[in-house]
């Protein structure tokens, strides 16, 4: 979902806009140590391709149609840093070619589809893969939660970026994040099965394409450390979105944040409609709190069922081709 | 009659290659150029026209694919210098390769830019770099295209941009690579009359036979990766018998100009 | 889908004669305003609002052009705006919504003048100039040079399938078939920058980025 502007307030588009610049400033640092002369075309045709793959329709029965994101394969395409340029240059084009997508929010677009998107889901990949011992199912399983996970979790900030935004004093908020990370879960479910559709079919034609980030550039690419911290926050904030409209340590954590920007009396109403579960009759009370409850465990069924039938629908195959590939 | 050695621009000596998966794409090639010729290089399709051309300038064997070519890097002499990892630049500066597929050369979004790549990777000063732009759009026939989108020219336009993109390098060999597929009548004529007008050698792997006889001094016939025949058009191709035997048929204009038989 | 369907080419007109880092000024400076108003101030954006137009209009841009992209834009601007009040019951919220809607336009509004009135390559020189990294411009130009061609080549491929298809399968069958076409394309496009990357070295390309200045 393209944040476009409006949604947040200038100083959260500001605040998203420095992160942003300086995720991407570090990841042109990042490919500058790197050899290769290849960045430039690689990335460009990359971009040009996510770019032209958002279009394709993937029919839902409805109106409305699923589309690739891109973010996850991006990644595992180009790694984390050049990923993480592809997708930014994809948000720029469609701001300045098609008015799609805010100017001011770009930075918490490139936040939410870029780095937590492409290096997060790099992380997140390269964690999956480990766990198994034949690198094409872990690759697919790896994409799937990859997918899953960064749609959850950019939702999750999506979240908290609105929060800090609107100062309004009778707004409920997590009425509208229930809705967000509900929606988002599904999202996240689509993205995830056309990531892995995806990434099978190249796998079985081209398996240096999808399998190479490791080998060619290294496990150098994000050193084990940062690979973990990076997935470790995306998880939180997945997990986070979930626990959101409960009162929690994250309204503890958001209470800390509220003052610090002068917004108590925000969070002073704020914490009096946590405590009061009869405020709103559509999404009032515990059934809200139970749906939303609810999205995150069949979503995460969802994520944990794919995996598996992904990972057994590839495997014979993968045989093959690593027989082709001794 | 030998070529002495000042004449030579380039000197290919028992080039052979083969692919990873064991397919020998060149055999034993070895053929030189003198200064000026046209050599027009045909043979059916995967005889191996691309694989000898890309050898030229050294874009192969320096692929990233590891093979067990048995590809010798001095195989090949440009105006004396051997082709090898060591100069390539100035390989490259030498022989100006137009690509098949305009879409694969062309990647700047403006013709200006596109045609100043060689020439300022050249380090060349801004105004020589200018100065090459306005007169290589000429040699090509696109006098004022300087600000135009590369995206809204026509397939024959985008390969004299190409070519004019090379011919900005001043290049002393150009190594063309089906520099005609696809254009329509008209286009062709341009390119044709444009490849008269320069000045160096060319080599030029092509389909077109009538092309050939009417533009190269000398052609080659390239089957299964080894020369099959060198010699002028006029002979070479006119031989129905060799001709047959590689896939090929003798060109139109030959087949006219033939005396009939009594 | 090609560059000039996708740009509206309005015939030049005085915003045209603007050079174009003012045209990017003014264009930003109209966002900015609309994001410090605020959010559900009508005579205010309104004003905006009728300024936009007015530009729109003084540059040429067809009233068609401008009335269809604004209603798809439109279309999924409300269906976020009014999943705020909705959320609240609808006993709440408004304000969010309106500043929603009215910020929106007016950066959908300033974005579509600004892209008519200065082509796509003036604008990645005058980011170059205003000191956005080189490679970054580099990327973007390769990038919006094979947008098209990988768009058309989806086409093609849409099409060859769809005459192939006669009318079989559920969504399934569908779901397939795209994720098919995109992986393809990404292997063909891959393949393709290796070529040009190759067409770029025989040019003498180092990685190092070298540009003509305007």
């Amino acid at each position: 979902m393209h944040v476009q502007d409006g949604y947040l307030s200038p100083e959260v588009c500001a605040a998203t806009g420095l992160v942003a610049a300086a995720a991407v400033g570090y990841s042109i640092y990042k490919l500058r140590d790197d050899v290769s002369d290849r960045v430039v075309p690689l990335t460009g045709m990359t971009a040009a391709m996510i770019f032209a793959g958002q279009m394709v329709n993937f029919p839902i029965g409805l109106p409305v149609s699923g589309h690739l994101i891109g973010g996850v394969l991006a990644g595992m395409i180009l790694g984390p840093w050049a990923g993480c340029l592809a997708v930014t240059m994809v948000l720029v084009v469609q701001r300045f070619l098609f008015s799609d997508g805010g100017l001011f929010s770009l930075g918490a677009n490139i936040l939410h589809m870029a780095v937590i998107g492409s290096i997060g889901g790099y992380a997140i990949v390269s964690i999956v893969r480990r766990f198994f011992k034949r690198p094409n199912v872990g690759a697919i399983v790896g994409s799937v939660v990859a997918s899953w996970v960064t749609v959850v979790a950019a939702s999750a900030l999506f979240c908290l970026e609105f929060r800090l935004s609107h100062l309004a004093a009778s707004f409920e908020f997590r009425n509208i994040f229930a809705m967000m990370v509900a929606i988002h879960s599904l999202i996240g479910v689509g993205e995830a099965l056309i990531t892995a559709a995806i990434v099978s079919y190249v796998l079985a034609q081209r398996p240096d394409l999808i399998l190479g980030q490791t080998s060619t550039t290294g496990e150098t690419a994000m050193a084990g450390v940062g690979r973990v911290t990076v997935a470790g926050i995306v998880v939180a904030l997945c997990i986070g979105a979930f626990l959101a409209p409960f009162k929690s340590n994250f309204d503890d954590g958001l209470e800390h944040v509220s003052k610090v920007q002068g917004f108590s009396e925000l969070a002073h109403s704020a914490w009096a409609f946590f405590t009061d579960y009869d405020a709103i009759p559509l999404f009032g009370g515990q059934w809200q709190g139970l749906s939303v409850s609810v999205a995150g465990v069949v979503g995460t069924l969802s994520v944990l069922l794919l995996a598996l039938a992904f990972g057994r629908a590839v495997s014979p195959r993968s045989k093959a081709v690593e027989a082709g590939r001794e | 009659m030998t070529p002495s050695a000042a004449d030579t621009v380039l000197e290919v000596s028992g080039l052979s290659f083969g692919y990873p998966n064991g397919r020998q794409a060149l055999d034993n090639v070895r053929f030189t150029l003198r200064r000026g010729e046209i050599l027009g290089i045909v043979g059916p399709s995967g005889a191996g026209k691309s694989t000898l051309l890309l050898h030229l300038n050294g874009l192969l064997p320096l692929r990233p694919e590891p093979t067990r070519a048995a590809t010798n890097g001095a195989a090949v002499h440009v105006a004396g210098l051997s082709v090898g990892a060591a100069n390539l630049a100035e390989v490259r500066r030498r022989v100006g390769f137009l690509f098949q597929d305009p879409d694969d050369q062309l990647f700047c979004p403006t013709v200006r830019d596109d045609v100043a790549f060689g020439p300022l990777n050249l380090g060349l000063p801004r105004a020589e770099v200018e100065r090459r732009i306005t007169a290589s759009l000429g040699a090509v026939g696109l006098e004022g295209f300087e600000s135009r989108s590369t995206l809204q020219l026509s397939l024959g336009e985008r390969k004299r941009v190409c070519l004019a993109g090379v011919l900005a390098c001043q290049p002393l060999i150009l190594a063309l690579d089906e520099p005609f597929s696809n254009l329509d009548p008209r286009a062709r004529r341009t390119l044709v009359d444009v490849l008269r007008r320069f000045e160096g050698s060319q080599i030029i792997a092509t389909h077109e036979l009538d092309v050939v006889v009417e533009l190269c001094n000398r052609v080659i016939v390239l089957d299964e990766g080894a020369i099959r025949a060198d010699g002028p058009p006029a002979s070479v191709l006119a031989d129905e018998a060799l001709m047959e035997r590689h896939g090929l048929e003798v060109p139109l204009r030959l087949q006219l100009s033939r005396k009939p038989t009594p | 889908m090609n560059e000039s369907t996708a740009r509206p080419r309005p015939p030049r007109s005085l915003c045209h004669r603007l050079p174009p880092a003012v045209v990017l000024l003014l264009s930003v400076s109209a966002i900015a305003l609309g994001m410090f108003l605020p959010p559900a101030h009508w005579p205010s954006h309104g004003a905006l609002l009728c300024v936009l137009f007015a530009a729109l209009g003084l540059a040429r841009v067809p009233f068609a052009v401008v009335a269809g992209r604004l209603a798809i834009f439109l279309g999924f601007a409300l269906l976020f705006a009014i999943s705020v009040p909705l959320s609240q019951g609808f006993r709440g919220g408004f304000e969010i919504a309106q500043g929603i809607l009215f910020r929106g336009t007016e950066s959908f509004l300033a974005g579509l003048w600004l892209i008519s009135v200065v082509p796509f390559e003036r604008l990645l020189a005058t980011l170059r100039r205003l000191g956005v990294p080189a490679i970054l411009i580099a990327i973007l130009a390769f990038m919006y040079r094979f947008l098209f061609v990988l768009w058309n080549e989806l086409d093609t491929m849409r099409a060859a399938r769809r005459a192939r298809t006669f009318d079989r399968g559920g969504l399934a069958f569908r779901w397939r078939n795209a994720a098919q076409m995109i992986g393809m394309l990404l292997i063909r496009s891959l393949g393709r920058s290796e070529r040009v990357y190759g067409a770029m070295c025989a040019r003498g390309w180092d990685g190092t980025l070298r540009t003509l200045d305007e």
